[in-house]
């Protein structure tokens, strides 16, 4: 028994789930949902179709090239049961899944920090401009300005004199 | 003219059957339209086409039959005379030559008609003429239905005589009716003849094939044989005479020693006396069958005495059963045997001998040494061999436990998995884990790269990756968050606001429809009324 992945958005496929396609040239297809096959029917191609797992991963936004990700690997001659050795994987396998975690979280936090950075910037350009919508240019400094017209006023004075 | 195909003959049709057929051809393969102010050329022409048409559709079907049906004089005498026997020779030959003279018949008449047509002047005329001939070929047919008929019905059993090779290598049986020559064929052939108490159970030859020596053996079972002179045989009779008198086979004659068949043993040598001549140059055995009835100890003395004659003239007597089997493999080594050296003698004595015999040669290696070299036989195979002769069961099969344990029994192959610690041999094994198959984890050196893994992940997390980047923002960036909030509010409103705004005033929906003004004005008591 295998959880196999679906072919468009690489969910996996529980036994007792969705569907298989088997081309005439022998390759095999399965599907999780009924939504997959119909866009894989309409030939549409899951590295441009966004949603899927295959798009994120072409485009870089999920972690690719890592080594946390190379201990889940489908191995074509299978290594004989022993129970040590099963135990220890078993113990292995939820450690790795921890940092796989992890570091795929990781992963996009990165990517997402350039948006806060320009998230920021556009604040700042946006209250250099646009300030004038709410406080009127010259809002709270009456006391200032009235001050300074007097400070003017007795200089202008001075100079007459 | 198929030899001993006869399963490739063309169905023949009934007398009506062929008219219908061969009229609707020429209505539909011909040009059916004509009229009467035609060129008188073409009109005849049209005609004659018809006529000639119906002509060589029955001139082509009738040399069909007649080629198919197989010569009497140009297929191998033993088929020639099964026939004869089956169907009657002349019977047979008259209906074709019935065949034959109707063919001709047809052709004189559409020769006759067309000639006339050249003379045909009106469309009338030539219609008549086309009418008359063939009409006058569907009566020739017509008067064919008998022998249509009966070639229809020999057809059908040709079809189903069963292929008798008779040039290849054969055992015959024969005796009396229900002395066991069927219970025999059916133990040493894959036939599956029917076997009854009554007499003339086999009304027919039936062949059976089989393997000796790695060449393939016909054994053919006739119907039983009583004793009268040949001219009173009916035609059941008559196919187990022929083909004693033309296959060249080794004959077993059958008899039955318990007489169950309803036949003394005196009367059965009788009968063996009547057709001996037919056994001249076959091997002959004599098959004592049913023994374990009686055996020929059991007998009484002058019964004993016919089968101490028997073997004293050189005629090889076995006892068998059909039931116990006894006594059957050695009458078909025996008979195989002997037709082997005998057709071997007649091929040598024959011219085609020397041809073959230039090529044959026996080659024995030469002795390059005096050392002695037996042949070896593996102790393991020696002691197989033994275990094979007393016949225990070896180890339990998975069968017999299926049937001890009944309903509980699960198929379980975990069992006779090779392991390196034989004691895991019942564990129950994990496969998956939380949306992951565990057999793509495993891997022996696994513990040695989450090793590795784990050293990588300390260092990332020294240097610093993992720490949460919440940068405490000063008091000055919080205050342009917050003015910047309120600035994108405030132009949002400003928009809505702009957007209420009626600057061009009550409009006309684009979906009213229009209406005359005429309309409006002759309808204004009825508005002034609503409103």
């Amino acid at each position: 028994m295998r959880i196999e992945k679906c072919y468009f958005c690489s969910a996996p496929v529980y036994p007792g789930h969705g569907m298989m396609f088997v081309r005439n040239d022998c390759k095999s297809f399965r599907f999780c949902r009924s939504k997959c096959h119909r866009n894989f029917k309409k030939k549409r191609n899951p590295r441009k179709t966004r949603w899927t797992k295959a798009f994120r991963k072409s485009a870089g936004k999920e972690l690719t090239l890592d080594n946390a990700l190379e201990f889940e690997k489908r191995r074509n001659i299978p290594v004989k049961y022993n129970r040590e050795l099963w135990s220890k994987t078993m113990v292995a396998m939820k450690k790795v899944e921890v940092i796989k975690t992890k570091r795929q979280a990781r992963f996009i936090i990165n990517r997402l920090k350039k948006g806060k950075e320009l998230e920021k910037a556009a604040d700042i350009s946006e209250v250099k401009k646009n300030i004038h919508l709410i406080k009127a240019p010259h809002a709270g400094q009456a006391k200032q300005l009235e001050d300074k017209m007097v400070q003017k006023l007795a200089e202008d004075v001075h100079m007459d004199e | 003219m198929a030899l001993y195909n006869f399963k490739k003959i063309m169905v023949v049709p009934t007398a009506k059957d062929f008219i219908d057929l061969t009229l609707s051809k020429t209505q539909r393969k011909t040009p059916t339209v004509v009229h009467k102010h035609y060129q008188i050329h073409r009109i005849r022409h049209f005609y004659m086409r018809k006529v000639k048409f119906t002509q060589q559709n029955y001139h082509d079907r009738l040399s069909q039959i007649l080629t198919d049906f197989p010569k009497l004089d140009d297929i191998h005498p033993f088929y020639a005379d099964l026939m004869n026997v089956l169907y009657d020779k002349d019977h047979y030959k008259l209906a074709l030559g019935q065949i034959n003279i109707a063919k001709n018949l047809i052709d004189n008449v559409a020769k006759d008609y067309v000639r006339l047509m050249k003379y045909g002047d009106s469309l009338y005329r030539c219609k008549q003429l086309k009418r008359a001939a063939l009409g006058r070929m569907c009566t020739i047919l017509k008067r064919q239905k008998q022998s249509l008929e009966y070639l229809e019905q020999v057809r059908q059993h040709l079809s189903r005589l069963p292929t008798i090779d008779p040039n290849t290598r054969t055992l015959l049986l024969c005796g009396y009716p229900n002395v066991g020559k069927s219970s025999f064929i059916n133990k040493v052939t894959r036939a599956d003849v029917e076997v009854q108490p009554y007499a003339f159970t086999t009304k027919s030859l039936f062949v059976g094939h089989m393997d000796y020596k790695y060449l393939r053996w016909q054994v053919v079972d006739t119907p039983g044989i009583l004793d009268h002179p040949l001219e009173e045989r009916n035609t059941i009779e008559m196919q187990a005479i022929t083909a004693l008198a033309h296959l060249r086979s080794a004959v077993l004659y059958v008899m039955d020693v318990s007489e169950q068949c309803g036949h003394t043993l005196s009367q059965q040598l009788e009968l063996f006396n009547n057709i001996r001549p037919l056994f001249a140059n076959k091997p002959l055995i004599v098959m004592a069958n049913k023994c374990d009835v009686r055996k020929i100890s059991e007998l009484s003395e002058e019964n004993q005495k016919v089968f101490a004659d028997l073997t004293a003239e050189g005629v090889t007597v076995i006892e068998t059963s059909a039931l116990t089997d006894e006594g059957v493999m050695q009458v078909k080594t025996e008979a195989c045997d002997r037709l082997l050296t005998h057709r071997v003698d007649t091929k040598m004595k024959s011219k085609k001998v020397h041809d073959v015999l230039n090529r044959l040669h026996l080659a024995v290696p030469a002795k390059r040494d005096q050392k002695e070299r037996p042949p070896f036989i593996p102790e393991g195979a020696l002691i197989r061999r033994k275990a094979m002769e007393t016949d225990t069961p070896k180890r339990k099969l998975e069968r017999d436990l299926e049937v001890e344990l009944g309903e509980d029994y699960t198929l379980d192959l975990q069992k006779y998995w090779d392991l390196m610690n034989p004691e895991e041999k019942e564990d129950k094994i994990p496969e998956i884990w939380e949306g992951h198959n565990i057999a793509d984890y495993v891997d022996p050196e696994i513990m040695k790269r989450l090793e590795e893994l784990e050293q990588e992940e300390e260092l990332r997390e020294k240097a610093g990756e993992y720490d949460s980047e919440e940068e405490s923002e000063d008091e000055e960036m919080k205050e342009i968050r917050q003015l910047a909030s309120q600035i994108r509010e405030k132009r949002k409103l400003k928009i809505l606001a702009s957007k209420e705004k009626d600057k061009q005033g009550p409009r006309i929906p684009r979906t009213a429809k229009k209406v005359w003004r005429e309309r409006l004005w002759r309808r204004r008591w009825v508005i002034w009324v609503w409103t």
